[in-house]
């Protein structure tokens, strides 16, 4: 293992170097699948049949505390990386706690919502855009189960072996994958709910 | 030790990213439908390069080329798919 000490650990080694560009690729193929979720919703938005519409079901307070949550946590992910960078473990693994904590509170929001929408009679067959609102916002609610997972998982990987070329790259891969999952609340945010507001 | 666990580049980066989603919000006012989607697009798409370049750190590898020709695909597949379907389906293209 060829291991280049002008760069931060994660990019130390060439396989690291690899497995980060590799999950950039990842990265591309879910924009594309989301791109096709997006798609779906867009031409049957207005296909709500006999059920309610976006404009009838949505509220902003829940929305604009989820969009706060998750760029908060985007934010915190990102000063773990940073700390992690400066070589201070323990910063680092709080950052990602912290990150973890404000994902399940973002996921618990969700929930609540859906819970609403089905108590209001919007249910995952009431309409073509219940069908399409509902795989939407699930995929991306099941990206952040996910993540927080996985984030339990690095922490436990960083309590066990401290910093090393192994967990740096595995922590940063995951910022990357939580900061996506950002950018994806965005476009949801703005052209999900603020549109079907408006 | 505050100031080194926030740097002022990612706190600058949260606090751009917090107004713009309250920029986005100004949708909900009285104004014509073109405005308002123009300024989602804009807010929106600010707001996704600030995590992209400043939180991912897209630009710092040495392979950096590689990962923007990557994403710079990956939207061009995804924006053919939605402006394509809409073509399509929505705005009649067909008839």
């Amino acid at each position: 293992m060829k291991i280049d000490a002008t760069q931060p650990l994660e990019y130390g080694t060439e396989e690291n170097r690899n497995r980060i560009f590799g999950f950039w690729l990842f990265l591309g193929a879910e924009i594309a699948l989301f791109a096709t979720l997006f798609t779906v919703y867009f031409v049957l938005v207005n296909r709500y049949a006999s059920g309610p519409s976006g404009a009838e079901i949505f509220e902003l307070t829940p929305v604009l505390l989820e969009t706060f949550l998750l760029l908060t946590s985007s934010f915190t992910i990102g000063l773990a990386i940073h700390a992690m960078r400066l070589g201070l473990k323990k910063q680092t693994m709080m950052f990602i706690v912290i990150t973890l904590l404000l994902g399940a509170a973002f996921l618990g929001i969700e929930i609540y919502e859906f819970f609403t929408y089905v108590h209001e009679g919007l249910t995952l067959s009431t309409s073509a855009f219940a069908s399409s609102l509902f795989t939407l916002l699930g995929t991306h609610g099941a990206h952040v189960a996910f993540g927080l997972l996985w984030g339990s998982v690095i922490l436990i990987q960083l309590k066990k072996h401290g910093l090393d070329h192994s967990t740096a790259n595995k922590s940063f891969i995951f910022s990357l994958y939580w900061h996506f999952l950002d950018v994806v609340w965005i476009f949801i945010f703005s052209f999900v709910y603020l549109k079907g507001l408006m | 030790m505050l100031k080194q666990l926030f740097p002022i580049k990612h706190v600058a980066g949260y606090i751009s990213s917090l107004v713009l989603s309250a920029v986005a919000l100004v949708v909900l006012l009285d104004m014509p439908f073109a405005s308002k989607m123009a300024i989602l697009v804009v807010t929106a798409v600010l707001q996704a390069s600030v995590q992209l370049v400043l939180f991912m750190h897209a630009g710092e590898s040495e392979d950096k080329k590689s990962v923007y020709i990557n994403i710079a695909y990956a939207l061009f597949v995804g924006l053919v798919t939605i402006f394509g379907t809409l073509f399509i389906f929505v705005w009649g293209w067909y008839s």
